[in-house]
């Protein structure tokens, strides 16, 4: 009785949603969602491919096809020479350094003051916060220039100072946003606990909040990882000398338009080389943003 | 070396662990104190202390890294300031130089402009669609579908580095290049393969041609008429048709604001630079003020006093202007011609000011009106000035009737001279057009649609005369640059790119030609919009299936359902993926670094690169402020705006 006034009704009368017709309707549909998933997948995932390819080539197979892939036979001695050349060495030990310590003071940073934004009720938390939502809106070229002066005043061009200390002071209000939503969803009633049992502020942090906010301090910290590493504008500006360069200038810097024919396999190698953390830390988080945001959807 | 410069990095991490201890914990003391002075209670007083001292990083942070240097960089934006030398106030000239597009500076930063205006109007939207589809394609539950996200998703994170633009850029390698060696393979399997390569060859090259001869600095090029006279039609069309509803009487009433306000910022940078005016601008403004206010009248709108006063302020506020100017004299034809169209503007808001809002207010704006446009169109009539611009505006009508006339070199330099008549009474005619269309659509539907439909013709007129008369421009300007023995003017790109469909041993040249350097770069912007496809994903999630299987029974098919259901729903996060992209259009900074040549850093180079490029290079600090200063109100107002405008078609969830 009920399926009468099922709106499939009138179709399956028809006979074009007979079973075996939606079967064959579904298998086509499959195909050709894989067939464009994987075409995309080859699209997105080839350029990556090209440079390990390319890496293990000869000079001569660079300068000849451009057509294929592989090499005929891998040249590991490409990457051989790059790790024997102790430039490459001190550039990667460069980013090395500067990305932990700017992790290291920005995700401390940060986490106090999401914590403040978020879990500690005073007056002026509003205004505060508002401020620096609106600081978002600000595009970096406001402070670039005077910042660079400032930094030159205090002698700092040509140090890694100018790039890893403004961290400590809980830089990037997206962060602190980010991670405040996180804390706001955390029971009141846990702190209230613990601040029946006599907790400061502080060990509510250590021992109550950081505890539950590990997925969002993790993405964060990958955000701010992939960012650092990546990061050419800075290092560019600030650091100046062959001794300071990190990685990405060194990279950038390893084609010589000069030289002919281009060496690209050497650059390639490099590339790889430099681009392997982010990857590795990119296959270990990624089921926390991607899988995060696309199966839940986002509200608010 | 390093390791040296690594310990010194380390005392002074240490350092400044140290000084965000104390000031913070000194900013809690002192929130406390102040608490305790207007008497707040104990409990409070503690809540606050810690509050401030926990948030005092930023708050220390947002002092010494954005307000001060904001403040800082606004200042030396007024100086010459150059690292290692004293400082001097030059007021306004860092912006006037950036701003006019005469000099180096000017036609730098204008060249720059033009090229994030290229991403913004034509990247942007590709790489929307590119995120959309991605989106669209893994909205579906399947088996593997977490590991086409990971992989669709991974460029974002590759491409903000050095390293996989290197290997792009080695794709992209014109001669025996991946890219082009694959596509010459598949155009060579089959003849209609081959022919839409060669299209698309001929297609991009032509097209960037064009936008390369506009961008150049081109006195005017037809699009300065075309365009507006386009618009102008186009909304017409859009009013005329079918029933006059809500969302019609929004477009008309947008359309005039926005297009005002683009006038009112022309006008206003004009004056800045202390550059002539063209009276014809003042009469259009006049007509689009009146417009503007009896509009808003008939809408009893709330805002009506404020706005009419406020135009009347900056109405006779021109005028002051205009007769403080040291060589003034009434006699002066000079100063009539813009004291008559400010004045006639003036007392006619003055009229509409005093009396109550009837019908009769409606009669004197519309016939003040009427008057600006009969005297506008004596302004353009011969005799006024040199003769040249009734035969302008007849030839638009008359679809370029030059086109045998390009062999007389007087006769070009007398009608083609910079600026022979402002486009500017087009926008005003346009939008006195929109806003009259939109009260009689209000009151007499019939004369709405008859008065629309006329309108639309009349501008569509203008602007098929104005594209026709600009075949007559590019042969104007070689026939011009021959007899100056200057073979090279601003579209030869575009002619060169037109003049024969490509052979077939035509490759793309990408970084080898300004042609092809954009769209590299937008092809790689699209290979790695996997943060647009994440937003698109969420908002995909979040609409209801119910909607859709209602869809079904009603019998909508599949793009009936992706237009009036997924579109509406996903509209906030277009929106969202809109303003990002555009300024991020205007941030481009890594992807130009790496990919640039010689041959194609100015055809690249976006705003911020310039911005680079100048300050750090170059070291021009005052120069730089004031061009990150422009940016900054660029982007803002970027943001206001789409904010602002956004309501009329984003569909919030209730």
């Amino acid at each position: 009785m009920a399926t009468q006034s099922r709106p499939g009704a009138l179709l399956r009368a028809r006979g074009l949603q007979s079973p075996r017709w939606r079967h064959s309707l579904r298998l086509v549909r499959r195909v050709l969602l894989y067939t464009a998933l994987i075409g995309g997948a080859l699209f997105f995932l080839f350029p990556l491919a090209w440079m390990v390819g390319t890496s293990l080539k000869t000079i001569e197979e660079v300068g000849r096809s451009q057509l294929t892939l592989m090499p005929e036979r891998p040249q590991w001695q490409n990457y051989e020479k790059l790790l024997n050349d102790s430039t490459f060495y001190r550039a990667y030990l460069n980013s090395v350094f500067i990305v932990s310590l700017v992790l290291l003071g920005t995700i401390t940073s940060v986490s106090f003051v999401a914590f403040s934004f978020s879990r500690l009720q005073w007056k002026g938390r509003g205004v505060v916060f508002a401020l620096m939502m609106s600081t978002l809106m600000l595009p970096y070229q406001a402070t670039l220039v005077p910042q660079y002066v400032m930094f030159h005043e205090l002698r700092w061009i040509r140090t890694f100072n100018p790039i890893t200390i403004p961290g400590f002071f809980a830089g990037g209000a997206a962060l602190v946003f980010l991670l405040r939503q996180f804390m706001l969803t955390i029971p009141k009633e846990l702190d209230e606990a613990a601040m029946i049992d006599g907790a400061n502020p502080l060990q509510i942090w250590w021992h109550v909040i950081m505890p539950l906010s590990r997925p969002a301090v993790a993405t964060i910290t990958v955000f701010l990882f992939v960012g650092q590493w990546n990061n050419l504008l800075m290092p560019l500006i600030y650091l100046q000398k062959p001794a300071l360069y990190t990685m990405p200038i060194y990279v950038a810097q390893k084609l010589n338009l000069q030289e002919s024919p281009l060496p690209w396999q050497d650059v390639m190698a490099a590339s790889v080389l430099f681009v392997i953390p982010v990857l590795v830390v990119f296959l270990f988080t990624q089921r926390y943003f991607i899988e995060g945001i696309s199966t839940t959807g986002s509200k608010g | 070396m390093a390791s040296e410069m690594r310990l010194h990095n380390l005392k002074w991490a240490l350092l400044t662990v140290i000084f965000i201890i104390v000031s913070s914990v000194a900013l809690g003391l002192l929130a406390r104190l102040i608490a305790r002075l207007r008497g707040l209670s104990e409990t409070e007083q503690r809540k606050i202390f810690w509050g401030f001292t926990l948030a005092g990083p930023w708050i220390v942070g947002f002092f010494i890294f954005v307000l001060g240097p904001a403040l800082a960089s606004l200042y030396y934006s007024f100086t010459d300031y150059e690292l290692g030398q004293k400082m001097e106030w030059v007021g306004l000239d860092n912006y006037r130089k950036m701003l006019l597009v005469y000099g180096r500076q000017g036609r730098q930063f204008n060249k720059a402009m033009l090229n994030s205006f290229y991403y913004a109007l034509i990247g942007v939207p590709l790489q929307i669609l590119a995120a959309l589809i991605m989106a669209l394609l893994l909205n579906h539950e399947v088996r593997g579908i977490r590991f086409f996200r990971m992989v669709f998703y991974m460029p974002v994170i590759l491409a903000g580095g050095p390293a996989i633009l290197l290997a792009w850029r080695y794709m992209l390698t014109t001669n025996g290049g991946f890219v082009n060696e694959a596509m010459r393979k598949i155009a060579g399997m089959f003849f209609i393969f081959d022919y839409l390569y060669r299209g698309f060859i001929y297609g991009m090259e032509a097209f960037n041609g064009f936008y390369a001869g506009i961008a150049q600095g081109d006195p005017i090029g037809p699009l300065k008429y075309t365009a507006p006279a386009l618009l102008g039609a186009l909304i017409l069309w859009l009013l005329a048709r079918g029933e006059w509803s809500e969302g019609k009487r929004l477009l008309a009433w947008r359309a005039a604001q926005i297009v005002g306000l683009a006038m009112f910022f022309r006008l206003a940078s004009k004056g800045l630079m202390a550059q002539p005016v063209n009276p014809a601008w003042l009469y259009a403004a006049g007509i689009a003020a009146l417009g503007g206010i009896a509009w808003l009248g008939w809408l009893r709108h709330p805002r009506l006093r404020l706005t009419q006063g406020a135009l009347l302020a900056a109405t006779i506020a021109l005028g002051i202007a205009v007769l403080a100017r040291r060589d003034f004299a009434l006699g002066d034809a000079e100063t009539q011609r813009y004291l008559l169209p400010l004045a006639l503007t003036a007392l006619a808001l003055i009229g509409a000011w005093i009396g109550p809002w009837t019908a009769r207010t409606y009669r004197l704006l519309a016939l003040f009106g009427a008057l600006l446009s009969i005297l506008l169109l004596v302004r353009l009539a011969p005799g006024q000035l040199d003769g040249g611009r009734l035969e302008v505006l007849m030839r638009y009508l008359t679809f370029g009737s030059t086109l045998d006339r390009t062999d007389d070199l007087d006769y070009l330099n007398k009608v083609y001279p910079v600026q022979t008549m402002s486009s500017l009474w087009f926008y005003g005619l346009a939008i006195a057009a929109w806003l009259g269309v939109a009260g009689l659509g209000e009151a007499h539907p019939m004369a709405r649609r008859r008065l629309a439909w006329g309108g639309a013709a009349l501008f569509a007129l203008f602007a098929l005369g104005s594209f026709l008369d600009g075949r007559a421009y590019f042969q104007a300007f070689e026939r011009l640059a021959q007899a100056s023995g200057k073979p090279n003017y601003h579209f030869s790109l575009f002619r060169q790119a037109i003049a024969q469909f490509p052979s077939s041993d035509r490759v793309p040249l990408w970084m080898n030609s300004e042609l092809w350097s954009k769209p590299a770069l937008i092809l790689i912007t699209m290979w790695s919009s996997g943060t647009g496809m994440l937003i698109f994903l969420a908002a995909l999630k979040n609409v209801p299936r119910e909607l859709y299987e209602a869809a079904e029974v009603d019998g909508a098919n599949v793009w009936q359902r992706f237009v009036k259901i997924t579109l509406p729903m996903i509209s906030p996060a277009m929106f969202y993926n809109i303003v990002i992209g555009m300024i991020a259009a205007l941030q481009t900074f890594e992807t130009i670094y790496i990919l640039q040549t010689p041959l194609t850093l100015d055809s690249l180079q976006s705003a911020a690169y310039l911005l680079y490029a100048r300050t750090f290079s170059e070291l021009h600090i005052g120069e730089g402020a004031a061009m990150s200063w422009i940016l900054v109100v660029i982007i803002l107002t970027l943001t206001v705006l789409q904010f602002r405008f956004s309501r009329s078609w984003v569909h919030y969830e209730a």
